[in-house]
């Protein structure tokens, strides 16, 4: 501990000495996990409840005649049934009706009892039927053009260069596929008081809503988020569904059990922005980006949709771009880990990588001469030794597409901010018999905040991660904001660490007399409680406990400005590397090996870091070759509402992958989660073109696409 | 509506269902044995995967009554399997998961686990191959998979008594040319236990 003697503050100690923090730990809750134990909202069961289901509009856009609920309460088993729209739906999939029932089969059996009568209103759901000159009105506020840098200058600048090039990009709407799907439980039986566990991002963000939905005072609504099944940005707040199963509890004074199907799923659970990017740039004959011109779809369905501003990352001189939401009939765009980044990063590193070999400039070397931060060149010279683009032989070309395999490297970089924010308190606790426990309300989506509360306490008070519980998860516990954009390590960790520097402080200053020293002297470490000076022996963590009074002893902390100065940054870089094998005959794209390195500042544990960074790097694996929403725009549906037609990358697709940590331990921390996903698409993407010439600028990059851009099709 | 009777985790048990139910239904819905994850309900993520006759079956795609009489193993009996069996605590690979870090929401992974176990109960030391190909109809949206290849590689590797190769976030802080060696040491290990087998 770095204390100042006389008003010591919260820091993180030099690296050599963290025993529990920055190793690589098992998870407090893993054993939970791994038996079967851990209890997610899909798994609450509670005596009397009823399992709920939702009608979804079939089609993209109706006008109601008729909704009637009466036969599908005539059925056996359902219990209850209500309306959530009987006017008009505006997007596929949108909630129409809700049944509760015994079992979710006979709720199932409910919603095909449902009479609903409807005519259908034109539609848009693909980009020719939302830009037609007859298209339908979609939404009563048409989305603004934004602009973004002055254009003349940035035309002129692209018309005087070395080198420029122009092409269009595109990308897919792409889904979250959590493997726990959304829903929560409901447990109400009539009276004041419910709890409503829910598979969520923010304890505290859904349970207000639950309260008013119900009816009753959010004091005496707990919400419970004891374990969930994955997130990536899709779950936050009650939802439609949330909703619906309040409202059937308050109706039919049941607990309700209301999950969505895979389908509802795929239909009406968020998405990731698809978009197109038509975009100009130019170099000088050194490879400097001098100029940019990019004009900008957004595809967020119903939604204003999201992409990350131009230029992305790199520099350029001189840049304009504009940017419009195209809105069609379909579910709304949610925030999808790093909203709008994996976008814009696929169309500036394609055009930038197009550019390179249009000069015959190295891409590695024009990438590092375009970005000004030097971390970028220590992670991109990194990234390409360790995938051996030196040893490489075509760096400036592709290589010849008459072989019949060919071997490509591309890269990519990555920015995102991952910093905290207030509205985080933490309590730690010290009992008498010697155990502790710290509790904050958050959520552990995956990422191991469970594991690093446990861990940043232990750390504090010299323990040992296994002495250490932690509580999360519950509204009953002290605040703690939402999970997103990467914001809960930074939120988390200060107030955590401070909360443990508080208690560790008000126990020295109790045992301070014991050792007949100043308070500043007393010092936790290996399970012990001792003078820094040695003048009495030292007291086991047990002996030194069993002085506290029954009620033990608790101190609390929080984020504020100042600690996160301290002990938070924000800003992270990273840059991926990934080397391909394209098969020219079948235009088959195999991932060989992807590379990162990705920096985080301080690492609370290691080897939740690297889960987190593979976890990225394949997210975008699946987005740059199989991942796609396919819509028939005339039927009005979803084609592949499953996860056999949505695919996933499995085991199979799984290249080698190497994650290396660009430790900056002096920074604090800062939350990693999101920056992992952002180059790896584009590194496969340029990967490709490097192989064998062919360039694919529609994303994924299916076999038909690589055989087209080979010429081998048309 | 029937009485079923199921062998699960080594008990007896009867169940009230309906005769076109899923084991998964019976499993969920009806024992209260919710370790088994649905989610797609549909046979395409895996998530349901349990045992039969320890082979690895998807719970969502079976019917309850035609496995009567059989032994179903689920996430829940895992462990007490492995105790019964002479082991002390957690199944090797429910260990292994714990500490390769394998998991983060960790709700692919009862399916994960079980299939893994199904595939060393046949082939006690897979290849990475043999092990990509077991998993094939387990999918996960978190981990990346690496992890829990490697975590399957610990389990093997401490079954039959040699040092892993170093987990490629090990690798990372080792020497190189320390690293590699390590790694091909235990791959000769392990071909020399597979030419034991007959399997190379
Ligand atoms: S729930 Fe059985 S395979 Fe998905
Ligand atoms: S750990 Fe979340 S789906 Fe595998």
């Amino acid at each position: 501990m770095a204390q100042d003697e006389k008003d010591p503050v919260a820091t993180w100690p030099a690296r050599e000495n963290l025993k529990v923090l920055n190793h690589d730990l098992v998870r407090v809750d893993a054993r939970a996990k791994v038996t079967g134990a851990a209890r997610y909202t899909h798994d609450v069961r509670v005596p009397g409840m009823a399992y709920a289901r939702l009608l979804l509009a079939p089609l993209p856009a109706l006008k109601i005649k008729k909704l009637d609920l009466a036969p599908a309460l005539k059925i056996p088993g359902v219990l209850g049934a209500v309306a959530l729209e009987t006017d008009r739906t505006r997007w596929l999939g949108e909630p129409i009706a809700a049944v509760a029932a015994t079992t979710p089969e006979r709720a199932e059996d409910g919603l095909r009892a449902i009479l609903l009568e409807y005519e259908r209103e034109p539609w848009a759901i693909d980009e020719a039927q939302a830009t037609a000159p007859n298209a339908p009105k979609v939404r009563s506020n048409a989305p603004k053009v934004s602009t973004d840098g002055d254009q003349a200058s940035a035309e002129r600048a692209c018309e005087g260069a070395a080198a420029v090039i122009e092409a269009t990009y595109t990308v897919p709407v792409q889904h979250h596929v959590c493997l726990e799907t959304h829903g929560v439980v409901v447990d109400y039986k009539g009276g004041d008081e419910a709890t409503v566990w829910c598979s969520t991002q923010s304890t505290f963000g859904f349970t207000p809503d639950a309260a008013k939905e119900l009816g009753l005072k959010a004091s005496r609504v707990t919400g419970l988020v004891e374990y969930m099944g994955g997130g990536f940005g899709a779950k936050f707040g009650l939802g439609l569904e949330g909703q619906a199963a309040c409202k059937l509890s308050k109706e039919i004074k049941r607990p309700v059990h209301l999950m969505m199907t895979r389908r509802d799923e795929f239909l009406a659970a968020g998405n990731r922005t698809g978009g197109k990017m038509r975009i100009k740039l130019a170099a000088s004959q050194d490879g400097t980006l001098v100029g940019m011109v990019a004009d900008r779809r957004r595809f967020g369905g119903i939604g204003n949709g999201s992409m990350a501003k131009f230029p992305y990352i790199y520099a350029v001189e001189n840049a304009y771009s504009e940017t419009l939401s195209v809105p069609m009939n379909l579910d709304s765009n949610r925030a999808m880990r790093a909203p709008g980044h994996p976008q814009a990063g696929f169309g500036m590193e394609s055009a930038l990588d197009e550019l390179a070999y249009k000069l015959g400039v190295d891409p590695l070397e024009m990438r590092k001469r375009n970005l000004k931060d030097k971390v970028y060149h220590r992670q991109l010279e990194r990234v390409a030794r360790e995938i051996g683009w030196y040893e490489h032989p075509h760096r400036d070309k592709p290589g010849d597409p008459k072989a019949e395999k060919c071997i490509g490297i591309g890269f990519g970089v990555a920015v995102w901010g991952g910093g905290g924010g207030g509205g985080t308190e933490c309590e730690v606790r010290i009992e008498r018999d010697g155990s502790v426990s710290a509790a904050v309300g958050t959520q552990d989506l995956g990422t191991g905040s469970r594991t690093y509360v446990a861990a940043i306490t232990a750390e504090e008070l010299g323990l040992r991660l296994e002495d250490v519980t932690a509580h999360i998860g519950s509204t009953r516990l002290p605040s703690a904001t939402g999970s997103g954009g990467s914001t809960t390590t930074g939120s988390l960790a200060p107030a955590v660490k401070v909360a443990a520097f508080n208690a560790a402080r008000a126990f020295a200053a109790r045992l301070a007399p014991v050792f007949g020293v100043d308070a500043a002297r007393v010092q936790f470490a290996g399970g012990e409680v001792r003078d820094t000076q040695g003048a009495k022996p030292a007291l086991s963590w047990k002996q030194a406990c069993a002085m506290l009074p029954a009620e033990g002893l608790s101190a609390r902390g929080e984020w504020t400005k100042d600690a996160n100065k301290r002990l938070a940054a924000s800003g992270i870089h990273g840059a991926q590397a990934a080397r391909v094998e394209v098969d020219t005959q079948t235009g088959r794209v195999r991932v060989l090996d992807m590379i990162a390195m990705q920096d985080c500042g301080l690492p609370l544990n290691r080897l939740a870091v690297v889960s987190q960074v593979n976890g990225g790097m394949v997210q975008a694996l699946s987005y740059a070759l199989h991942e796609e929403r396919n819509v028939d725009a005339a039927l009005g549906v979803m084609l592949n509402s499953t996860m056999e037609g949505y695919k996933i990358a499995g085991s199979l697709e799984m290249p080698r992958m190497v994650t290396i940590i660009d430790d900056e331990d002096e920074r604090g921390v800062i939350g990693v989660a999101e920056a992992t996903c952002i180059p790896g698409h584009s590194a496969i993407a340029n990967a490709v073109f490097n192989a064998c010439g062919a360039r694919v600028r529609d994303l994924p990059l299916t076999p038909d696409k690589v055989l087209f851009a080979l010429g081998k099709v048309v | 509506m029937r009485t079923l009777s199921l062998k699960v985790n080594g008990d007896t048990v009867q169940a009230a269902a309906p005769s076109h139910w899923t084991l998964l239904e019976v499993l969920r819905y009806k024992l209260g044995l919710t370790g088994s994850k649905q989610g797609c309900d549909k046979g395409d993520c895996g998530a349901c995967t349990v045992l039969v006759d320890g082979r690895p079956v998807l719970a969502c795609l079976t019917l309850a009554g035609a496995v009567e009489e059989r032994e179903v193993t689920t996430i829940e009996g895992l462990m007490p399997l492995h105790v019964k069996s002479g082991g002390d605590g957690p199944d090797p690979v429910q260990a292994a998961f714990d500490r390769c870090g394998a998991l983060q929401c960790g709700f692919c992974q009862p399916g994960m686990m079980l299939s893994a176990r199904a595939l060393l109960n046949k082939n006690p030391c897979p290849t990475r191959a043999e092990i990509r190909e077991a998993l094939s109809g387990n999918l996960c949206r978190c981990t990346g998979y690496t992890q829990i290849f490697e975590a399957v590689e610990l389990a093997v590797a401490e079954s039959i008594g040699v040092a892993p190769a170093p987990r490629s976030w090990e690798a990372q802080r080792m020497d190189p040319s320390e690293a590699q060696a390590a790694a091909k040491r235990a791959a000769a290990h392990l071909a020399e236990r597979r030419k034991q087998e007959g399997r190379e």
